[in-house]
C-alpha cells in the first residue's frame, strides 16, 4: 500500500467519525429538547399547539446541528488536510508526509515516501475517531434512557400529540381528583360513516344524536358517577382509568360528574341528522290535462347529509265529485341509494291510472335517509297536481290574476277595438281587399269575443243561469237582443223577489240603470261585429263608438263617491322654509326596555356566575355551563362565547386571555348599548 | 292678515254641482312647495271660494277639481268669465284622469260655453318655465304611468288664452291625485312630484 492510499484511508475513517459525531451531537440535542417539553409538559399542561411544534423543532435543531458540525469539520476535507492532521501528532515527519501526498511529488521522491513509511499513524487515527463520537453518543444514550423511562404517554403527548391524550400526560403528586382531566370519546353510528372523534377537557361536546360518548380520567378520590337527564352511571375502571359511556341525547344536556367532592359538569350538544331534501324536476308545475293518455316523465334528485337509502314518486289519485271522494296511492320508481345524493326517474303512464274528467293526480318525491337510530329521516318534494280537465270547463282553465273589474275592461277593450278599427279604415287606400278583409275579420271576432263578456254579465245579472243550463244564454249570446222585453222581464223578477219595486230615478229600478248602457252596447256591438265580418269597417265605427259610449255610462252608473268632510292642513310657513324656532320641547330620555326581557336574566346569571370566580372558580364554570346550555337553540352566538369562556377559566393559565372571554360573553348576552336619539328624526312635534 | 299683507292665499273653487272638494290636500300640499321654493309671501292656509261669490276676484289663482260631471249655473258661468277677465287663472284638473269620464266632457263643455273652447297648450310656453323648466311639457303622473284611468299618457296640458296669458289651464292628467297627500309625506320621495305645482302658481302671480 502506497503513502498515499494510507492517508486516504486514512482521511475516510476521520470523514466518517466527524459525521457520526455530528450526527449524534443533533440527535442529542432534539432528545433534549423532547426531555424538556415533556419534562415541562408535567408541571404544566402545554396547548396542543405548542406540543405539535416540539417535535418539529427539535428535528430543525438536529438537522441544524449536524450540518453546522459537518460544514465546519470535514465535508471538503481531502487528503493533504489529512496528512497535515497526521503531522501535527506526528511531529518526527518533519513535513515528509504532507510533502509526499503532494501531486507534484508524490511517487516521484522515494526518500519522502521512504521516511513516512517508517511511521505508523492508523491507530491514532482510530483513537481519534473513537473520542469523537464517544461523548455524544453518551449524551444520546443518556437522554434516550431517560425518556424511556418516562411514561410512554407522556413521551407520546409531545412527539406525537393528538386529540384525547389528555389522560397521557404524567401525573406528578399522588392521586387527587379524577375530574381534573378528562376526555371525551364520541363514536358516531355505523349508518354515519363517520371517524370517531376525541376531545380533551372539554366543556361540551358536540356529535350526532344517537353517539356513544366515552367519559374518559384518571381514577382518584371516590369512585366517579355520570348524571345525565337525572339517570345515574357509574364508571368502571381498568388500570389507573375510569371509564362511563353515554348515548348522545336528542335534545342539548348536561352531563354531571361526581366522585367524592368533586363536580365537573359536561354539555352534550347534539346534532340532528336532518331529513333528505328532495326537489321534484320533473314535471315542473302543475297542469290540467285535457286528456288522460299518455306518459309523463317523473323526476327528482335527493340528497342529504350522511347517506341516503331509498326513494321513490308516491301517487295519490283522487275522483269523484261533491262529497263522494275515492283516493288511491300508488308508489312508483323506487330506487335504493348507497351515497349521499342520488336521481329518481320514472315514467308515469296515465293509461294505466283510468283516469276521468275531474280526477286529479298528486304527486311527490320522497326518500328515506340510513338513519336506523332515530330514523329514518323522511324527506319530500314539493307536491305537483295533475287534473283532467272536464267537458264543461275548457273556457275556464285559464284565469288571470287580480283581473279588473268587467265593466272596466270592456270599456279599455272596446276603446282598444275602436282604434284599431279606425286605423284599418284610415289605411284602407294602402292596402289590399284581401288584407282588409282578414284585418276586419279578425277585429270582428274580437269583438264578438267582447260582446260575448257583456252579455253575460249582463244576463247573469238579469238572473239568466248560466250553469248547468248555460245553453239558453248560448242561443241569446248569438243574437241581439231586444232591450225593452229583457229589462221588463228582469225587472218583474227582481219585483216578485223582493216583494216591493227597488227604489230608482224616476221610473227605472238601479237594475234597469245599470243594465239597459251594457244592453245597448250589447247590440251596437253585434252590429260592429257583422260590418267587420264583411270587411267595412267603416260602417262598424259608429256602432263601435256606441257601444264604448254605452259601456261609459255603464261605468258612471255603477260608480260610487263617499263625501266627507276632511281636516283642514295648515302649513308651518316658517318650518318649511328652515326659519322658525322649535317651540316643542324634546321628548324626555328614558331607559328603554331591553327587547328581550329574557336577556335581563342571562345577564343577571351571568354576573351571579363572576361573582364565584375569585371563591369557587369551578362553581363558575358549572354555572357559565349552565347558562350556555339553556342558550344552544336560542342564541347561538351567545353560546359559543359562554362555552369559550368557560373553556379559558377552566385552562386557568391565562388571566388576561379569560377576562377577554368572559368580556365577550357578557357583550354577546347583553345587547351593545346604543345611544338614543335626542330627538326622533321625523316628528313634527315630540 | 293674510290679505291685507298681500300674501298669496291658494283658493279651491266650490260650485254647485259635483264634488269640488275631491282634493283637500291638493292646497296645503302646493302651499307647502311655494314656502319651501320660493320666497313669496303665502298664507299658511287655503280658502274655498264659491264660484258664484264676488270674493273669487280676491285671488289671482283659482283651483278646480272634482270627478263627476260638472254644471255651472248662469251666475257661476257669470263670474267665471269676468274673473278671468278681470285677469284672474283658473286651474282645473280632471280627477278621474280618463277623457271618456264625465268630469272631463262636462267640465270642457261647461268652460267652453262660459269661456272659450279648450286648446292644445304647447310644451314650449313659458308656464313650463316660469320658475322650474320642464322643458318635456306638463310632468306625467304616477296614475298615467301606471295605466289608471283611460290608460294614457297627455302629452299636453289643454288652456283658454286671453292674448298670450292662460286664464283657464285645464289637464286631464290627475294632478289632483297625484299631490293629493300631506306635505310632510313629501319627504318620503326622492323626486318632489309637485314642482309643476310652484309652475302654475307662479305664472298665476307673475302674469
Amino acid at each position: 500500500m502506497t503513502i498515499l492510499e494510507r492517508v486516504e484511508r486514512a482521511r475516510r475513517a476521520l470523514r466518517t467519525a466527524v459525521m457520526a459525531a455530528a450526527a449524534l451531537r443533533g440527535l442529542a440535542a432534539a432528545l433534549a429538547l423532547l426531555l424538556f417539553a415533556a419534562t415541562l409538559d408535567a408541571f404544566v399542561s402545554l396547548p396542543t399547539g405548542a406540543r405539535r411544534l416540539v417535535p418539529v423543532v427539535a428535528a430543525a435543531v438536529a438537522v441544524a446541528i449536524f450540518a453546522r458540525r459537518v460544514r465546519r469539520y470535514g465535508m471538503r476535507a481531502d487528503a493533504r488536510s489529512a496528512a497535515l492532521w497526521i503531522e501535527s501528532r506526528f511531529p518526527s515527519l518533519r513535513y515528509a508526509l504532507v510533502t509526499a501526498v503532494d501531486p507534484r511529488y508524490a511517487g516521484h521522491v522515494p526518500e519522502l515516501e521512504r521516511q513516512a513509511a517508517q511511521v505508523e499513524f492508523e491507530p491514532a487515527v482510530q483513537t481519534a475517531s473513537r473520542r469523537a463520537v464517544r461523548t455524544p453518543a453518551l449524551a444520546v444514550a443518556v437522554f434516550a434512557g431517560v425518556l424511556l423511562l418516562l411514561p410512554s404517554g407522556a413521551v407520546a403527548r409531545v412527539v406525537a400529540p393528538s386529540p384525547g391524550d389528555a389522560l397521557s400526560r404524567a401525573r406528578l403528586g399522588a392521586r387527587a381528583n379524577p375530574l381534573e382531566a378528562v376526555v371525551a370519546r364520541v363514536t358516531p353510528p355505523a349508518y354515519a360513516a363517520l371517524r370517531g372523534e376525541s376531545f380533551d377537557n372539554p366543556a361540551s361536546v358536540r356529535a350526532l344524536v344517537g353517539s356513544a360518548i366515552t367519559i374518559e380520567g384518571r381514577t382518584g378520590d371516590g369512585d366517579v358517577t355520570a348524571t345525565l337527564a337525572e339517570q345515574n352511571s357509574t364508571s368502571t375502571s381498568a388500570g389507573d382509568r375510569w371509564r362511563v359511556t353515554l348515548v348522545m341525547p336528542a335534545a342539548p344536556a348536561a352531563v354531571r360528574l361526581r366522585a367524592a367532592s368533586h363536580e365537573r359538569l359536561l354539555v352534550l350538544e347534539p346534532v340532528l341528522d336532518s331529513a333528505p331534501v328532495v326537489l321534484l324536476t320533473l314535471p315542473a308545475r302543475d297542469s290540467i290535462l285535457r286528456k288522460a293518455t299518455g306518459k309523463i316523465r317523473l323526476a327528482a334528485t335527493a340528497t342529504d347529509d350522511y347517506g341516503l337509502a331509498s326513494g321513490g314518486f308516491e301517487l295519490i289519485v283522487s275522483s269523484g265529485n261533491g262529497e263522494n271522494f275515492t283516493f288511491k296511492t300508488h308508489t312508483i320508481g323506487a330506487a335504493t341509494f348507497a351515497s349521499r345524493a342520488g336521481e329518481l326517474a320514472t315514467t308515469l303512464s296515465l293509461d294505466s291510472l283510468a283516469l276521468q274528467p275531474g280526477d286529479m293526480i298528486h304527486l311527490r318525491a320522497v326518500a328515506r335517509d340510513r338513519n336506523n337510530v332515530t330514523g329514518p329521516g323522511v324527506g319530500a318534494s314539493d307536491t305537483r297536481t295533475l287534473r283532467i280537465a272536464r267537458a264543461d270547463e275548457y273556457d275556464s282553465v285559464d284565469v288571470d290574476p287580480a283581473p279588473p273589474p268587467e265593466a272596466e275592461k270592456n270599456a279599455l277593450s272596446q276603446r282598444m277595438l275602436l282604434m284599431l278599427a279606425q286605423a284599418l279604415e284610415a289605411k284602407r287606400a294602402k292596402i289590399s281587399h284581401a288584407v282588409l278583409v282578414g284585418e276586419s275579420r279578425s277585429i270582428a271576432l274580437d269583438q264578438t269575443r267582447l260582446r260575448k263578456r257583456v252579455g253575460e254579465i249582463v244576463f247573469t245579472r238579469l238572473g239568466e243561469d248560466t250553469g248547468e243550463e248555460g245553453n239558453a244564454l248560448e242561443k241569446r249570446l248569438d243574437q241581439p237582443v231586444s232591450i225593452d222585453s229583457v229589462l221588463a222581464a228582469a225587472d218583474r223578477a227582481a219585483s216578485a223577489a223582493t216583494g216591493t219595486a227597488l227604489e230608482g230615478d224616476r221610473d227605472e229600478t238601479p237594475l234597469i240603470a245599470t243594465n239597459k248602457p251594457l244592453l245597448i252596447a250589447y247590440n251596437a256591438m253585434w252590429s260592429a261585429s257583422s260590418e267587420l265580418e264583411i270587411g267595412e269597417p267603416g260602417k262598424a265605427i259608429p256602432w263601435m263608438k256606441k257601444a264604448l259610449d254605452a259601456l261609459q255610462r255603464a261605468r258612471s252608473a255603477e260608480r260610487i263617491y263617499l263625501r266627507g268632510k276632511t281636516r283642514a292642513v295648515v302649513v308651518d310657513i316658517d318650518r318649511v322654509r328652515l326659519q322658525g324656532k322649535d317651540k316643542g320641547t324634546p321628548s324626555a330620555r328614558v331607559a328603554r326596555p331591553m327587547a328581550d326581557p329574557s336577556r335581563l336574566k342571562r345577564v343577571a346569571r351571568f354576573d351571579a356566575a363572576l361573582l364565584l370566580i375569585k371563591s369557587a372558580p369551578s362553581a363558575a364554570v358549572d354555572s357559565l355551563l349552565i347558562l350556555r346550555l339553556d342558550l344552544i337553540d336560542r342564541d347561538v352566538a351567545a353560546a359559543k362565547a359562554l362555552e369559550t369562556a368557560a373553556n379559558a377559566l377552566r385552562g386557568g393559565r391565562d388571566a388576561h386571555a379569560a377576562t377577554e372571554a368572559l368580556i365577550r360573553a357578557r357583550r354577546a348576552l347583553a345587547t351593545e348599548p346604543a345611544a338614543a336619539a335626542a330627538l326622533s328624526a321625523w316628528s313634527t312635534s315630540p | 292678515m293674510s290679505e291685507a299683507m298681500g300674501d298669496f292665499t291658494f283658493c279651491t273653487v266650490q260650485y254647485d254641482s259635483g264634488d269640488w272638494d275631491s282634493a283637500p290636500l291638493v292646497p296645503a300640499n302646493l302651499i307647502d312647495s311655494v314656502a319651501r321654493y320660493t320666497s313669496i309671501s303665502v298664507t299658511p292656509t287655503g280658502v274655498t271660494v264659491p264660484l258664484g261669490s264676488s270674493q273669487l276676484f280676491k285671488y289671482p289663482l283659482a283651483y278646480l277639481t272634482g270627478h263627476l260631471p260638472v254644471r255651472f249655473s248662469e251666475l257661476e258661468r257669470r263670474n267665471l268669465r269676468e274673473y278671468c277677465d278681470r285677469g284672474g287663472m283658473l286651474f282645473v284638473d280632471d280627477h278621474n284622469h280618463d277623457i271618456d269620464g264625465v268630469f272631463h266632457k262636462s267640465a270642457t263643455e261647461e268652460l267652453g260655453r262660459a269661456i272659450a273652447p279648450l286648446k292644445e297648450l304647447p310644451n314650449s310656453h313659458a308656464l313650463f318655465s316660469s320658475f322650474f323648466t320642464f322643458d318635456d311639457g306638463p310632468p306625467a303622473t304616477t296614475h298615467e304611468l301606471n295605466g289608471w284611468g283611460d290608460n294614457l299618457v297627455h302629452k299636453h296640458l289643454l288652456a283658454v288664452l286671453h292674448g298670450d296669458r292662460i286664464s283657464v289651464l285645464y289637464s286631464s292628467k290627475d294632478y289632483s291625485s297625484e299631490w293629493g297627500y300631506h306635505p310632510d309625506n313629501k319627504r318620503f320621495l326622492s323626486v318632489d312630484n309637485t314642482k309643476f305645482g310652484v309652475n302654475i302658481v307662479v305664472y298665476a302671480l307673475t302674469r
